[in-house]
């Protein structure tokens, strides 16, 4: 039971507590700060970290990335700007509860779900590190397809009505993605010579882009034509929808179990991250939601699916990142430099020297969600009714200042500002011909690591494709995502069967009298 | 009447400014530095080359009164932020730290905005980061005659692992195939991390990776020979291609620091002997030891000696690799 003596060690040291809840608060205020990224606010705190002994330093830097990923959603939900790239996902359903005036629901829904999310992260992480690391280092490239593969498949739910222009979406998603230096062979790819293209598109300024500059000129557009232009709600808002009750959160408790379990599982395979995680959980959820109907205006299960697979992958990504030195994240890298700065080897037998450090940290990492718990909890609440006291033509402005903003800061480049214009055109474009946003920013987000894993995959293999045959575990992706596809072509062919017999039933009764 | 005295006075408020501007301008002149030095790194916080900055700036602050701040411009593979150096005032404020041999290397594999010699001037070496042949450790191969021997016998079939196609890991790892007339496949990852868990993974027969790399992996992978003249100042059991009388080219990295060209070089000098400094602390020589590379300073001219042969060295695995893609 190291994780005991772990949290014997640090709750015997007040300071490692202070540590800790100071982490929760800058974390929680970086993540909901569009532009200003954990990663960025730890890389400016790392030189402190050279004069404290390693457990704060590593305490304080963990706690932040747990509670920044938390912190993004509120600036999803109020702004439906994603203030960390892992809660792109959650402004699907918590931006539409802020217009509806439920901003402080919302916010509940996702510290509940944060928490509950990043907790069985840690229980992964704590109880199954041994065999997670064991899993880890036998996961090649061909399973990493096989992932993404799977993640591929569930694009699928979110594709809207016509099959065709969700393709089409798709298609121009993995297209984008595709320009900039190749990452297996080394050549540029679309650049068009231009050096600023060799980087390749980000993520952030497309999605900012996309949804924020996109729905703005969208709206602009509807005013123009004398459309109802509200963007947030002025109707008084009640006490209840700043509230969350039991009945309210119990269908979202399976949802969000089961998203822990999934973003837990993306965790131990380093690079596929936290954006990704949200998207296959939202997406894996939403399939077998109840209620599709609300999904994407503001149902509760859709900020609970997205924000507990986010932050369920801060736990098991360290276990790639302490055994095998690969960091899932920006995050991660820097903690990876820390460990360095402070002489502690980073590799397997990590767990053999500083046994006691890691199960240390892992305890300040449970004590750092309850902190970031409790912020989000009873800060929700307010924040939720202060931003509701904003006159819309006040917020306006404000969303869109925070979308320039946050493209520049991500990495300081001009470029990007451009770049999210340009996706503000775009996905106003796109919204005109009804294209599907959520389906060209999956196949944007997962395109490169899955060519990237499909061409190591079969640099790898003696027998081409059927490297993917030949390893058990791809298989069993494989497997899984043509299984869910199979279910879903299944259930659509049920229902047209039932509302074929449904009509037949009601044609025959209409005879009859 | 009025409007005369205004302009009277305006003029008499700009004279003075610009008097005073160009008092500054002196007195910085006189004492350079006289504000934060800007040291840039094109990589992402957390990484090797990172450390060294990071490392340089901890040892800075017992000598230079003005603090020297790192700043990360990741992207293109180190490109990015070398531009920015390269188009920055040259007025020895703004400086960069990079991997000299992925610098110069990328520059001669893609069409590049910056060229390391026309752009910018060496102010000095800090550091070297080499490159090391590894096996996984239940590999059948214990040394590099017998990976050598097993390349031989099955030509183009065996695999290796590298960091992208882009860095000095790949180029020495074709460098050393070439001197040997031997083929294989390489399989490049995004990095060294995801490189070496590939390794230690047995995804790849071998590699070629940094040196440090290979430090607490013991379990998983065994290096067997280092890509230079003379042993790894840490890892010291690790031969060298040399020793072992096998045919290799020298390519490193040597961590450089640089200004841009129009850069006084009163300034260089200065930074340069505070670099010569810092590097002799013992502040900076343990933070870059515990990450496990090594120090080593040298003067402008010899690395630009040192990384002039490194080009004309590399060039032709360089055209051999560019002629393939057209």
């Amino acid at each position: 039971m190291d994780i005991l003596v772990g949290f014997a060690t640090v709750l015997s040291d007040p300071w490692i507590l202070v540590a800790i809840a100071l982490a929760s608060i800058v974390g929680v205020v970086i993540g909901a700060t569009p532009g200003l990224t954990a990663a960025a606010a730890i890389a400016m705190l790392l030189p402190v970290t050279y004069h404290v002994p390693p457990l704060y330093a590593l305490a304080f830097l963990y706690v932040i990335g747990k509670s920044g990923r938390f912190g993004g959603s509120i600036a999803a939900i109020l702004f439906n700007t994603p203030g960390t790239s892992a809660s792109a996902a959650t402004q699907l359903d918590g931006y539409p509860l802020a217009v509806q005036g439920k901003a402080g629901k919302a916010l509940k829904v996702a510290t509940v779900s944060s928490v509950i999310g990043d907790t069985i992260g840690d229980l992964i992480l704590i109880f199954g590190v041994a065999y997670v690391a064991q899993l880890a280092l036998k996961l090649g490239p061909p399973e990493y397809f096989a992932i993404y593969a799977m993640a591929f498949v569930v694009i699928g739910s979110v594709i809207g009505k016509s099959m065709l222009k969700g393709l089409a979406s798709c298609l121009l998603g993995i297209l984008v993605a595709l320009i900039g230096l190749d990452s297996v062979s080394g050549y540029a790819r679309f650049t068009f010579d231009s050096f600023q293209l060799m980087n390749g598109i980000g993520l952030v300024p497309v999605m900012i882009g996309i949804f924020v500059l996109g729905e703005v000129f969208a709206q602009m557009d509807s005013m123009k034509s004398g459309q109802d232009t509200v963007l947030h709600s002025t109707a008084p808002q009640s006490a209840e929808d700043s509230q969350l009750s039991w009945m309210e959160y119990r269908p979202c408790l399976p949802v969000a179990i089961r998203s822990a379990f999934t973003g837990g599982l993306i965790g131990m395979l380093p690079g596929l991250g936290s954006a990704v995680a949200a998207f296959v959980a939202y997406a894996t959820e939403f399939r077998r939601a109840r209620n599709p109907e609300q999904w994407g205006k503001g149902a509760l299960e859709g900020i609970a699916a997205p924000e507990s697979a986010n932050n369920a992958v801060s736990g098991p990504s360290m276990v790639p990142l302490l055994t095998l030195g690969v960091p899932g994240s920006t995050i991660g890298a820097i903690l990876m430099g820390v460990f360095l700065i402070h002489g502690i080897e980073i590799g397997p037998t990590l767990f053999l020297t500083s046994r006691e450090l890691i199960f240390s940290l892992f305890a300040t990492g449970l004590l750092g969600i309850f902190c970031y718990g409790l912020i989000g909890y009873f800060g929700s609440g307010f924040v939720g009714r202060l931003i509701m006291r904003v006159p819309p033509n006040i917020i306006y402005p404000m969303i869109f200042l925070t979308a320039f903003v946050a493209a520049y800061a991500n990495r300081s480049s001009l470029f990007d500002v451009l770049v999210m214009c340009v996706f503000g055109l775009v996905g106003y474009v796109m919204r005109k011909l009804e294209l599907s946003t959520a389906a060209f920013v999956i196949a944007f987000v997962l395109a490169r690591g899955a060519e990237e894993s499909l061409r190591q995959a079969l640099l790898l293999s003696d027998s081409g494709a059927l490297v993917f045959f030949e390893r058990p575990v791809a298989l069993l992706f494989f497997a899984l995502g043509l299984g869910s596809v199979g279910y879903r072509m299944y259930g659509l062919y049920r229902d047209k069967r039932k509302a074929a017999a449904l009509h037949k039933t009601t044609g025959n009764a209409g005879e009859s009298c | 009447m009025q409007l005369t005295s205004f302009f009277k006075s305006a003029a008499t408020l700009i004279t003075a400014t610009c008097l005073s501007l160009s008092a500054a301008t002196a007195a910085q002149a006189d004492t350079f530095p006289s504000r934060p030095i800007n040291l840039v790194v094109p990589f992402n916080a957390g990484g090797g080359v990172d450390a060294y900055a990071r490392a340089l700036a901890a040892g800075a602050r017992d000598l230079i009164d003005v603090p020297v701040v790192v700043v990360n411009k990741p992207g293109a593979g180190g490109l990015t932020g070398a531009q920015s150096v390269a188009t920055a005032r040259p007025d020895g404020y703004t400086l960069l730290l990079t991997s000299g041999g992925s610098f110069l290397l990328n520059t001669m594999l893609n069409a590049s905005p910056v060229d390391m010699f026309e752009n910018f001037q060496f102010v000095s070496q800090i550091g070297q980061l080499s490159t090391a042949l590894m096996v996984p450790a239940n590999s059948p191969y214990k040394s590099a005659n017998e990976l050598i021997a097993a390349l031989q016998e099955n030509p183009g079939k065996l695999r290796w692992a590298h960091s992208g196609r882009g860095g000095f890991h790949y180029i020495a790892g074709r460098a050393f195939l070439e001197s040997n007339n031997l083929t294989a496949q390489d399989v490049p990852f995004k990095g060294g991390s995801p490189a070496r868990a590939a390794l230690a993974g047995a995804q790849t027969d071998f590699g070629f990776m940094g040196i440090q790399q290979a430090r607490g992996f013991g379990e998983l992978i065994h290096p067997l020979a280092l890509v230079a003249d003379e042993r790894d100042g840490i890892m010291q059991d690790i031969p060298t291609f040399k020793e072992l009388n096998i045919p290799f080219v020298n390519i490193g990295s040597p961590v450089v620091v640089m200004a841009p060209t129009k850069t006084a070089a009163d300034v260089v000098a200065q930074l340069n002997q505070y670099l010569e400094q810092i590097t002799a602390t013992t502040t900076f020589a343990e933070l870059i030891e515990k990450q496990g590379t090594a120090a080593l300073y040298a003067q402008p001219a010899v690395i630009e000696q040192k990384m002039l042969d490194m080009r004309t060295a590399s060039t032709p695995v360089i055209t051999q690799l560019t002629g393939q893609v057209q």
